[in-house]
C-alpha cells in the first residue's frame, strides 16, 4: 500500500510538473484546445488514480475539473478566463493535497466546495441557455449542480461529490487473481480455436456459425480488456527518454540524437517499472562514457551528432530491448586491467578469456572504468545493480562492443504469459511458430531474385540487393532435409532486435495468427532453440522458435558492428534522394513492365477457376472479393495457377495478371515518357534493359472499381434466431450485408433496418429514433389496417421492399 | 504411514510415486517431437490448453532405447511448476505404503540409485520410491552432453 501511495504521489507530481507549462500557456490563451487536452489528461489521471485510494476530496476536485474540461473539449462550453482560474485553483489545491498525502497528514484547508462551485457557476447558466434542462444529455457535473441546490439538500450534496463511487469505479485486485483470469481467457481462446477448426471441418452450418461468430467477437473483446488490465506499452518508459537524453547531453556538452523503436511493444505493468531504471542507467552510461564530445567525433571521422538507438521487440515470453550507441565503444584492455587489478579475475584467467567474456565483466559488482567520477554516472552504483535487478525478474543483459564503432546492450525481460502474433512454418512435416514481430518479409523461393548461393558452408540469399545469411531450419534443428531442392525453400526474412537480418529456409508457410505462448519445461528450454510452446487450432502443441538465440548460436548477431554506422548512412542516402521503387514483372505478352511499388498491395496466386471471363471485363475472386482483372492473355489461361499483382489506390483495387514476377527494383535511370500507349507512363532502363512503367492513374481511371463487398448496403436484422437463420440468407441474396449485432446502428441512414412488429412497437413506445429506411414484419398473414407491414413469409413483398430500399439508398 | 502411492513399472521394475505428486493419468495423444533435445524427452503433448513435456522414463533412467511395450496412458506429474507426462511400462495400482522408505545394502544399481529415494514395502510387495525431480533431470551423461553443446 505504501509503495502504491508513493507511486501515486510521484506520478501526480511528475504530471503536475509536466503540465505546468501547459497551464500557463492555457491561461494566456483559453481557446487553445491542445492545452485543454493536456490538462484534461492530467485531471483525468488523478481522478482515475484516486479511485485506488480513499481520497474522496481529491477525487471530487479532479472529477469536477475533468467534467468541466470534458465539456470544453466536446464543444459544449467555451473556456473563458473564469473557468481557467477555477481549474487552476483546483490544480493548485491538488498539488497541496498531494504534499499533505506524502507527509501523511490530513489536508486541513477547507473550501473544496467553493472551488467546485466556481467551476460550475458559469456552466449551469450555459446549459440553461443552450439546451432544455430536462433532456440535457449531459453527464455533466451532477456534483456541481447539486452543489447549488438549496440548504436542505446540502448534506447530501456535499456527500455526493465526495463519494468515490461517483468517480470512475475501480478496485484493486491481487495480481495472481488477474493471472488466473488471464490464463482462463487464454484457455478459452484455445477452446474457441479448436471449436472453430471443428466447425470448419463440419462445413457451413448457419445455425451454429452465427452464435460462434458472436462468441468470437465477445471473446476477443474480453481478451483485449483482460490483456489491457495487465499490459502497458513500453512507450510509457520511452516517452521520458528523449528528454533525459537531451538534458544529459546538454549537461555533458555532447550532441546526441535518440532513435526509439518498438514503443508499441506491450509488457506487464510490473515489468515496465522493472525496465525503467536499468534503461535509464544504460542510457546515462552510454551518453556519459560512450559518446565522445563533438570535436572528438569529428576527429574520428564520425558525424558530430551521436546516435543512440533504443529498440524493443517481443519474442515469445521475452521482450528484448536493445540500446546501442555509436560512441567510442568498450575498451577490452582497460576492462581486463581493471578486473585484474581489483582482483575480480586473475591474470591467468584473463589470458584465457575471449573478448566477449571480458566485456561481460562490466556487469560485475564494483566495476567502473570511468577515470573520474562524474555527476551523471559512475558513482559506484553500477551495471551490477542493473544486472541483478533484471535477473531478479528472470531477465538478462549482455553487452557487445567494437572500439570506435559503438556499444550495444541487449536486455531480455520475460513475460509471464502472453498472446503474440506468430507465423506457423513447416519443415520436415513438423510445424514451428515464429513470432511475427521478427518477420520482415516472406519470399517464395521461385522468385529468381532470391539468388540462393553457398559460400563455403554458409548459404546466402539476396534480398533487396543485399546478401543475407541464410539458415536452413531443418539443419538447425537436425531434421531430415526433406525433398525440397536446395534453393527451392520458402524464405522467411527475420530482423533481430539488433537490426541484423537473416533468412530462415523452411519448407512451407502455414497460417499466421494469435498464439498463446506457454513456457516450456527447463529441460526443453535448455538448448536455447525454443522460446515456448503454443497450441494449434486442432490442439496439437507446437514449438515457438527462439529466433534471437538461434541467430546468436550461428553468430548472426553483430557486435554492434557496422550497424549504427550503416543506419546513419542509410538515413543520409534516404534524405538525399527520394527513391522511386517499382515492382518488376513480365506480362503475358512477354513485355518487361514495372509498376510503382506503392501501388502494389500484395502478390496473389489464384487458381484459374477463380477467374471469370464471361463478362466483357474479366474478373477474379480473391479473398471473397470480386476484383477487376487485367493483363490476361487473349487465349485460354496458360497455367492452372496464375500470379496476380493486387494493386490498390487506397479505395479501388484491381488485379494485374503477370507471367512472372521479377523483383522490386529502384528506378534510378531517367524516365522517358511514352505517348503511344496510354497505359504506359514511361520507359526506363533497369539493368540495361528497357522496362515499361505502368501509368497508375490511367490504370485506375479505366479499370479501377471499389471491391464488390464494400459496395453492398447494410441491413440490420431483428435480434432473433429466426431472423438470423431464415431471414438472413434471403436478405443476403437480395444483395445486402447483414449488420453485426455488436455494432451500433449507423446514424446516417445508410443502412436499412428490418424489424418485427413487436420490436417496432416497443421501439416506438420508447421513442427510439430510427434512422434510415425501415421494413416492418408482422407474424400474421392478415395486415392490421393502416399499418405498413409485410407478412414475414411473404417472400415476394419482402424482396420487393428490399429492392426498393436499395434503389432509394443508391440514389441518395 | 498412510501415504498413497501410484505403483508403476519402469523398465520391468516396480516403482512407486507419491500419489500426491501425480496429478492425473491421461491417455497419451499425439506427441510432437522436440528436435535438438536429449532423447529421453519424447516431445510435448497437450492436456487441455497446457503443454506437457513427455518424458520417456526408460531413457530418462539411462536404459537403451529398445522396443518395449509401454502403457498407452501416461502419468502427469508436476515438478518445479511445470507439468510432465511420464511414459511408463505400465501403471498398475494405487496402494498404501507400509513403513518408512529404507535402503538396501549394495544400492539399487547405477541407474536406479540416482532416481530412487529408497525401497518401500507396500501391500503388494516391495517397490522403489522414485524421486521425480531426479527422474526428470534425465541421465547424468546426457546432461553433460547438453552443457557441452550449449
Amino acid at each position: 500500500m505504501d509503495d502504491l501511495l508513493a507511486d501515486f504521489v510521484a506520478e501526480t507530481r511528475e504530471m503536475l510538473e509536466a503540465s505546468e507549462g501547459e497551464i500557463i500557456a492555457w491561461e494566456a490563451d483559453p481557446s487553445d484546445t491542445a492545452r485543454v487536452d493536456t490538462i484534461f489528461r492530467f485531471v483525468h489521471t488523478v481522478k482515475g488514480n484516486c479511485g485506488f485510494f480513499d481520497f474522496p476530496r481529491l477525487a471530487g476536485l479532479s472529477h469536477a475539473a475533468e467534467d468541466a474540461l470534458a465539456d470544453c473539449r466536446a464543444g459544449r462550453r467555451e473556456p473563458d478566463a473564469a473557468l481557467v482560474s477555477a481549474v487552476l485553483a483546483i490544480i493548485d489545491r491538488i498539488a497541496l493535497m498531494v504534499d499533505a498525502i506524502e507527509a501523511g497528514e490530513e489536508f486541513a484547508g477547507e473550501g473544496d466546495d467553493a472551488l467546485i462551485a466556481a467551476l460550475g457557476a458559469d456552466f449551469d447558466h450555459d446549459i440553461a441557455a443552450d439546451i432544455p434542462t430536462d433532456t440535457a444529455p449531459t453527464h455533466a457535473p451532477a456534483s456541481t449542480i447539486l452543489e447549488r441546490c438549496d440548504v436542505s439538500d446540502d448534506a447530501d450534496a456535499t456527500k455526493k461529490p465526495d463519494n468515490t463511487a461517483a468517480v470512475q469505479r475501480s478496485i484493486r485486485l491481487p495480481v495472481d487473481l488477474l493471472d488466473r483470469v488471464m490464463s482462463g481467457v487464454s484457455d478459452m481462446v484455445l477452446a474457441r480455436n479448436d471449436l472453430g477448426h471443428r466447425l470448419r471441418q463440419a462445413g457451413n452450418q448457419p445455425t451454429i456459425d452465427g452464435p460462434f461468430e458472436r462468441l468470437t467477437t465477445i471473446l476477443s473483446d474480453v481478451r483485449d480488456a483482460i490483456t489491457r488490465m495487465r499490459m502497458q506499452r513500453i512507450e510509457t518508459v520511452f516517452a521520458a527518454l528523449p528528454r533525459l537524453v537531451r538534458d544529459l547531453s546538454a549537461d555533458l556538452g555532447k550532441q546526441v540524437m535518440v532513435d526509439l523503436e518498438g514503443g508499441d511493444v506491450e509488457l506487464d505493468r510490473e515489468m515496465v517499472e522493472m525496465v525503467r531504471d536499468p534503461l535509464t542507467h544504460i542510457i546515462r552510461n552510454a551518453i556519459d562514457h560512450g559518446m565522445e564530445s563533438p570535436t572528438d567525433r569529428l576527429k574520428k571521422g564520425k558525424r558530430e551528432i551521436g546516435l543512440l538507438s533504443i529498440a524493443a521487440r517481443q519474442s515469445g515470453n521475452t521482450i528484448s530491448i536493445v540500446v546501442s550507441d555509436d560512441g567510442r565503444g568498450l575498451e577490452e584492455e582497460k576492462i581486463a586491467d581493471k578486473a585484474v587489478s581489483s582482483g575480480l579475475i586473475t591474470a591467468q584467467q584473463r589470458a584465457e578469456m575471449g573478448r566477449e567474456a571480458i566485456l561481460q565483466l562490466i556487469f560485475e559488482p564494483g566495476f567502473s572504468t570511468a577515470d573520474e567520477v562524474s555527476n551523471v554516472s559512475g558513482r559506484g552504483v553500477g551495471l551490477d545493480v542493473v544486472r541483478d535487478n533484471l535477473q531478479k525478474v528472470g531477465g538478462s543483459i549482455k553487452v557487445s562492443s567494437q572500439p570506435d564503432v559503438g556499444t550495444l546492450f541487449t536486455m531480455q525481460i520475460p513475460l509471464t504469459l502472453s498472446i503474440i502474433a506468430g507465423l506457423t512454418v513447416e519443415v520436415s512435416d513438423q510445424r514451428f511458430a515464429i513470432p511475427q514481430s521478427y518477420v520482415e518479409e516472406i519470399i517464395h523461393s521461385s522468385a529468381k531474385a532470391l539468388d540462393f548461393t553457398r559460400v563455403g558452408e554458409t548459404a546466402l540469399v539476396t534480398f533487396r540487393g543485399q546478401r543475407v545469411p541464410c539458415l536452413m531450419l531443418s539443419e538447425v534443428l537436425g531434421l531430415d532435409e526433406g525433398d525440397i531442392a536446395e534453393g527451392e525453400h520458402t524464405m522467411v526474412l527475420l530482423r533481430l532486435a539488433s537490426g541484423d537480418l537473416f533468412a530462415l529456409a523452411v519448407d512451407r508457410i502455414h497460417t499466421h495468427g494469435d498464439l498463446v505462448v506457454k513456457p516450456l519445461a527447463p529441460a526443453v528450454m535448455q538448448n536455447g532453440y525454443y522460446a515456448g510452446s503454443t497450441l494449434l487450432d486442432d490442439g496439437q502443441p507446437i514449438l515457438l522458435l527462439d529466433v534471437t538465440n538461434i541467430a546468436s548460436e550461428y553468430g548472426l548477431v553483430s557486435d554492434a558492428r557496422t550497424r549504427v554506422l550503416q543506419n546513419a548512412e542509410e538515413a543520409e542516402t534516404q534524405a538525399e534522394k527520394d527513391v522511386c521503387r517499382a515492382m518488376l514483372f513480365t506480362d503475358f505478352d512477354g513485355r518487361r513492365c514495372a509498376v510503382r511499388l506503392e501501388l502494389v498491395k500484395r502478390i496473389e496466386t489464384a487458381p484459374a477457376s477463380a477467374i471469370d471471363r464471361s463478362a466483357a471485363n474479366p474478373r477474379a475472386v480473391i479473398d471473397n472479393m470480386i476484383l477487376p482483372l487485367i493483363g490476361l492473355p487473349d487465349g485460354p489461361i496458360p497455367a492452372e495457377k496464375i500470379r496476380l499483382l493486387r494493386l490498390s489506390d487506397g479505395d479501388c483495387e484491381l488485379l494485374h495478371a503477370v507471367r512472372e514476377i521479377d523483383d522490386a527494383v529502384e528506378l534510378n535511370a531517367k524516365l522517358k515518357p511514352v505517348k503511344d500507349d496510354e497505359l504506359i507512363e514511361a520507359v526506363t532502363l533497369v539493368g540495361d534493359r528497357t522496362v515499361s512503367l505502368i501509368d497508375g492513374h490511367e490504370l485506375f481511371a479505366r479499370y479501377g472499381e471499389p471491391p464488390e463487398t464494400t459496395a453492398k448496403p447494410v441491413c440490420r436484422l431483428p435480434g432473433s434466431d429466426w431472423a438470423r437463420t431464415i431471414l438472413g440468407p434471403l436478405v443476403t441474396s437480395a444483395g445486402y450485408d447483414i449488420a453485426e449485432d455488436s455494432s451500433g446502428p449507423a446514424e446516417d441512414g445508410s443502412e436499412i433496418c428490418i424489424m418485427l412488429e413487436e420490436e417496432y412497437e416497443a421501439a416506438a413506445a420508447l421513442e427510439v429514433p430510427m434512422a434510415g429506411p425501415l421494413i416492418r414484419l408482422r407474424s400474421l398473414p392478415q395486415a392490421k389496417p393502416g399499418e405498413d407491414t409485410i407478412y414475414r413469409y411473404d417472400r415476394e413483398a419482402l424482396v420487393a421492399a428490399l429492392h426498393k430500399a436499395r434503389v432509394a439508398g443508391g440514389t441518395r | 504411514m498412510t501415504d498413497l502411492m501410484v505403483m508403476a513399472q519402469i523398465a520391468g521394475r516396480r516403482c512407486a510415486m507419491p500419489a500426491h505428486d501425480v496429478q492425473s493419468v491421461i491417455e497419451l495423444g499425439t506427441v510432437t517431437p522436440v528436435p535438438q533435445t536429449p532423447d529421453f524427452i519424447a516431445g510435448i503433448t497437450a492436456l487441455r490448453s497446457q503443454a506437457l513435456t513427455v518424458i520417456d522414463c526408460r531413457r530418462a533412467l539411462g536404459f537403451p532405447a529398445i522396443e518395449w511395450n509401454t502403457d498407452p496412458r501416461a502419468a502427469v506429474v508436476s515438478v518445479g511448476g511445470f507439468s510432465y507426462a511420464l511414459i511408463l511400462d505400465a501403471i498398475e495400482d494405487i496402494t498404501t505404503i507400509i513403513g518408512e522408505p529404507g535402503q538396501v545394502t549394495g544400492g539399487f544399481g547405477a541407474e536406479w540409485s540416482r532416481v530412487a529415494t529408497g525401497m518401500i514395502e507396500t501391500s503388494s510387495g516391495p517397490a522403489l520410491l522414485i524421486d521425480l525431480e531426479a527422474l526428470i533431470a534425465g541421465p547424468a551423461d546426457d546432461v553433460g552432453n547438453l552443457s557441452d553443446a550449449a
